[in-house]
């Protein structure tokens, strides 16, 4: 039934459609549409090597859940700290998001149960379905509660990640409300208003070269069941998708679409941003802003040489801790917010723009997004990188029983990496403004004005935040 | 600039683009102009606790013969410097040293060895060995990275 | 339907592995003695008392919750382990003799370190456990608590060696073990300065030569021993050079006098004696030390090690001590 057409960077032919596929909406360079190709489409298209991967990762969750509850209390030989800080989360940075946006969200186990109980069923629907299905209230839609999610993960992060019996409860936490929420409202509640990693995922997405689109518009709106909308556990709806925030890549629709219009596309990195916003929602903005903010904390907190710093932040309910509790906050709700908006109206004002300052803020965030993406790979290349042979230590004994699951008696420390580390981290941060100046051009290129003046302000805010962050990770 | 021919924008893109790579390869290639100080012998005494060195930011001169005296103050405690490759471990009471030459230049950070409780991954500090070249090479870079990053591809 | 219970099947399967390891792990870790190791603050040992029987091994799994710690028996041959945080330690302890022994942590871990003592019941039907002998402060009705200010002090450090070279003959009544172990040395030196064939010496050739009679009574590979046992166990404290200046010094000096003081460490605790000062150190014999290493001081914050040294280790580190006042060096 797949008729594979390869010739590259040109557009697919749909199936039912004998026109050439276009991609009117973007001008932009073409997709290679993933779903075409003879040997992915079958991995894809059947639901056993997703669902295959996503038991892994839930016998893992519950592992690993086990493990922080009950195993040694000593993070560094626990698989609850080692599994979840330093392996997941560099996967997550490293893999995840730069290359396929909001991938973890497909094989994640967080929202797998709630799904189970609201089609009734693992993976077919069943007659007996769970779950009140309620709107989610319109007042706390957006991004909001996720950044104030990592906002509390933040404050709370020197213990969160070092101890044991804390992750274990915050996971088990996080899984209990993903299923309570499942059982109230509708799809998946949790993943798309709670969840932190979601909402940075998400944000992020937009960087990424992976996305799902539709391929021929008409098609669309000439079918009335939209099987897209039905089959997606998200509750979006595909052919609307003007970017990666909202898709968590789970491949249901491609699998629904009785015409196959719908593609897993290859493209450029970057192609979501560069565009004039619209709405005058600053919740991604805010949420951008708190993922710089927390990256300067944090780099300064963990990989920074004050030991003050560090006891501050580890010593909870402390004063000091209040004192840095207090820092974190202002620097991510009033500082950089001010700071940011401060830079946007005066770009706006020495170029002589003016569209809302609401607007113009929620457009210049898109400057912010390669910014932050970069920096958190940076650092987490900076914490994670010499901890790697812990994940060797906890594959070996994941509860510091003194097992040797791996056979190993004695591990080394790794190999001495910390050279090509930082001229690493270095060129990561590097590449982070030079795509954030790109996004930047790009957008004052398509200003009103004919003849459009850079926003330097902006550029200036990028360029501090990366000087900072080369302080604090090179110098 | 509109009014430029196909022909002459790609030529003058050429040359940004080179006048940018010779200015790169400068950047990275040039040597950072070092005060010339004779290398001397320094003892440095570490305390070390939960969870921070004091003092944490070390400064000594290439070429010096640097003795550090790793003392723990309340349990074990490591040190291993990035770059240098070299470790320690010291028992309360027993003070450890660390003597090696400071030949390589540049900013190492060293950490903690020891298991020494919950933020033990990121008990750090810093060795500065003359001058921090990477970082002022990395300045200069995102100088040109900037101007690259708004000046080209311009349409 | 059939790709539906094969898909349940599958989520069973993998959720039954994932909580069956670890609970399979956890039964298999109830079945031996897994001894926790806390800092003293959060609890030390856990259990803190084992029970075993004569001839019958006691296998024990150690491991730590925080920090590094050691594991030894004290009175017993068997070399000190690491109890390190996250890692388990196997061990095998036999017991010949029936008793109380103390096991206790080896790698300093706070403060209170020394507190981190735990016991283990040691049965024989077969023998009946003779009372033990009360050291030699108790026999020789010493006070070692009573303040011990010196009346004399030399003028330079004495040297065993130039004792050694003076080449005069030291009555036998001074240079017995017995002697050595209940006089101080200012004892020794008013005995030699009055004995009629020294009184050409100098007041410096007698205290030379008291240096010479204390090094009469030990060994260097006693004064090594005791080294090592000083820098495992006392330096912390009383510093590396034994001045009282250890890295702990300053907490223990802290609490003296001061109502509000830190209780966990007792009332009291003092500034640690200063080896190197001998207005105190020359007044003292070594009974008395060892009365006070044995005992401990009393909510000083000297901890009591009787239950951990044998009889040897504690002499050894006495006359270890003295190195502090008097160069004991052999000379080749």
């Amino acid at each position: 039934m797949t008729r594979l057409q390869e010739i590259p960077w040109v557009e697919k032919v749909g199936l039912n459609e004998p026109a050439a596929q276009s991609q009117k909406r973007l001008q932009s360079p073409g997709r290679l549409n993933l779903y075409r190709l003879a040997w992915l489409r079958p991995l894809i298209e059947s639901q056993w090597p997703q669902f295959l991967i996503r038991i892994l990762t839930l016998a893992g969750f519950v592992f690993t859940i086990a493990g922080g509850l009950f195993g040694s209390l000593v993070g560094s030989h626990n698989i609850a700290i080692i599994f979840v800080w330093i392996a997941w989360w560099t996967a997550l940075k490293l893999v995840f998001i730069p290359f396929g946006g909001r991938s973890w969200c497909s094989v994640c186990p967080i929202p797998l149960p709630g799904d189970w109980l609201q089609q009734g069923g693992v993976l077919e629907t069943g007659r007996r379905r769970f779950g009140l299905n309620l709107r989610w209230p319109k007042r706390l839609r957006g991004s909001w509660m996720q950044s104030g999610g990592f906002l509390l993960i933040g404050l709370f992060s020197a213990v969160t990640l070092t101890d044991p019996q804390v992750t274990g409860w915050v996971l088990l936490a996080l899984f209990g409300l993903a299923i309570g929420l499942s059982l109230v409202f509708e799809k998946r509640a949790f993943c798309t208003y709670l969840c932190p990693i979601g909402g940075f995922s998400g944000m992020y997405a937009q960087t990424s070269p992976l996305e799902v689109r539709i391929i021929e518009k008409e098609v669309c709106l000439r079918h009335d069941v939209k099987s897209c909308y039905q089959a997606c556990p998200w509750g979006v709806y595909p052919v609307a998708f003007r970017d990666n925030s909202a898709c968590g890549m789970c491949m249901e629709c491609l699998r629904a679409c009785p015409s196959d219009n719908l593609a897993l596309n290859v493209r450029p990195f970057g192609t979501d941003l560069g565009r004039q916003k619209t709405s005058t929602r600053l919740d991604e903005t805010f949420l951008a802003l708190v993922m710089l903010g927390s990256v300067i904390t944090f780099a300064a907190v963990f990989t920074g040489p004050w030991g003050w710093l560090k006891s501050a932040a580890f010593e909870i309910g402390s004063l000091s801790w209040f004192g840095y509790a207090s820092a974190y906050l202002a620097i991510n709700l009033l500082l950089l917010p001010a700071f940011f908006s401060m830079a946007v109206w005066a770009g706006q004002k020495f170029t002589g723009t003016w569209v809302s300052l609401k607007r113009a803020i929620a457009t210049q965030a898109q400057v912010l997004l390669p910014l932050g993406l970069m920096a958190w790979i940076a650092f987490t290349i900076s914490f994670a990188l010499p901890k790697l042979s812990l994940v060797l230590g906890v594959l070996n004994d994941p509860f510091g029983w003194g097992w040797h699951l791996l056979g190993v008696t004695d591990i080394g420390r790794m190999v001495n990496t910390a050279g090509i580390s930082m001229i690493f981290q270095m060129i990561l941060l590097l590449v982070g403004l030079f795509w954030s100046a790109s996004v930047s051009r790009k957008l004052s290129a398509k200003s009103e004005k004919k003849s459009p003046h850079l926003n330097l302000p902006v550029l200036a805010f990028s360029l501090i935040f990366t000087l900072a962050m080369l302080w604090l990770l090179v110098g | 600039m509109t009014d430029q021919t196909p022909q002459k924008k790609q030529l003058s893109q050429w040359w940004q683009w080179a006048i940018l790579s010779i200015l790169g390869l400068v950047v990275f290639f040039a040597p950072i102009p070092v005060r010339a100080t004779a290398p001397t012998d320094r003892i440095i005494h570490i305390d070390a606790r939960r969870f921070e060195y004091d003092p944490a930011i070390l400064k000594v001169n290439q070429g010096d013969r640097v003795t550090i005296e790793l003392v723990a103050t309340d349990v074990v405690h490591g040190m291993a410097i990035d770059g240098y490759n070299l470790e320690t471990t010291a028992d309360p009471g027993k003070t450890a040293r660390l003597i090696f030459i400071a030949d390589q230049p540049g900013t190492f950070r060293f950490r903690c060895t020891v298991t020494c409780g919950n933020m033990h991954p990121f008990m750090t500090g810093k060795l500065e060995v003359g001058q921090n070249s990477l970082l002022w090479r990395a300045i200069a870079f995102t100088g040109l990275v900037l101007i690259a990053g708004v000046w080209l591809g311009r349409k | 339907m059939k790709k539906e219970w094969l898909a349940r099947g599958i989520v069973a399967l993998g959720l039954a592995i994932a909580v069956v390891i670890p609970a399979v792990g956890w039964w298999q870790q109830s079945q031996g003695i897994v001894v926790h190791a806390h800092m003293a603050e959060t609890g030390g040992w856990t259990p803190e008392n084992l029970t075993a029987e004569v001839g019958k091994p006691l296998h024990l799994r150690l491991t730590s919750d925080d920090v590094t710690h050691g594991f030894a028996v004290g009175q017993l041959d068997q070399p000190a382990v690491n109890v390190l945080p996250g890692e388990m330690t196997d061990i095998t302890l036999a017991f010949d003799k029936p008793g109380k022994y103390t096991f206790y942590c080896t790698r300093w871990c706070s403060i209170n370190h020394w507190r981190m003592r735990g016991t283990i019941e040691v049965t024989d039907p077969n023998i009946k456990v003779e009372p033990a002998k009360p050291p030699l402060y108790v026999t020789l009705g010493l006070n070692i608590d009573a303040d011990h200010v010196t009346s004399v002090i030399y003028a330079q450090m004495p040297a065993a060696w130039r004792g050694a070279l003076l080449n005069r003959a030291v009555p036998i009544e001074y240079t017995n073990r017995d002697y050595y172990l209940s006089h101080t040395p200012v004892d020794l030196w008013l005995a030699l300065r009055s004995e009629p064939s020294f009184i050409d010496l100098t007041d410096k050739d007698v205290w030379d030569q008291v240096a010479w009679v204390w090094q009469s009574n030990t060994t260097p590979d006693e004064i090594q021993a005791g080294r090592e046992l000083f820098a495992a166990n006392c330096a912390a404290c009383h510093g590396e050079n034994g001045a009282g200046n250890g890295v702990f010094a300053d907490q223990l000096a802290a609490t003296t006098g001061n109502a509000n003081s830190d209780t966990s460490m007792g009332a009291h605790t003092q500034r640690p004696a200063d080896f190197t000062d001998p207005s105190h150190m020359l007044s003292v014999s070594p009974a008395h030390l060892q009365g006070k290493i044995i005992r401990g001081g009393m909510g000083t914050g000297m901890p009591y090690w009787g239950p951990v040294f044998t009889q040897d280790q504690t002499w050894a580190l006495v006359a270890y001590l003295y190195s502090f006042q008097f160069d004991m060096e052999v000379l080749k």
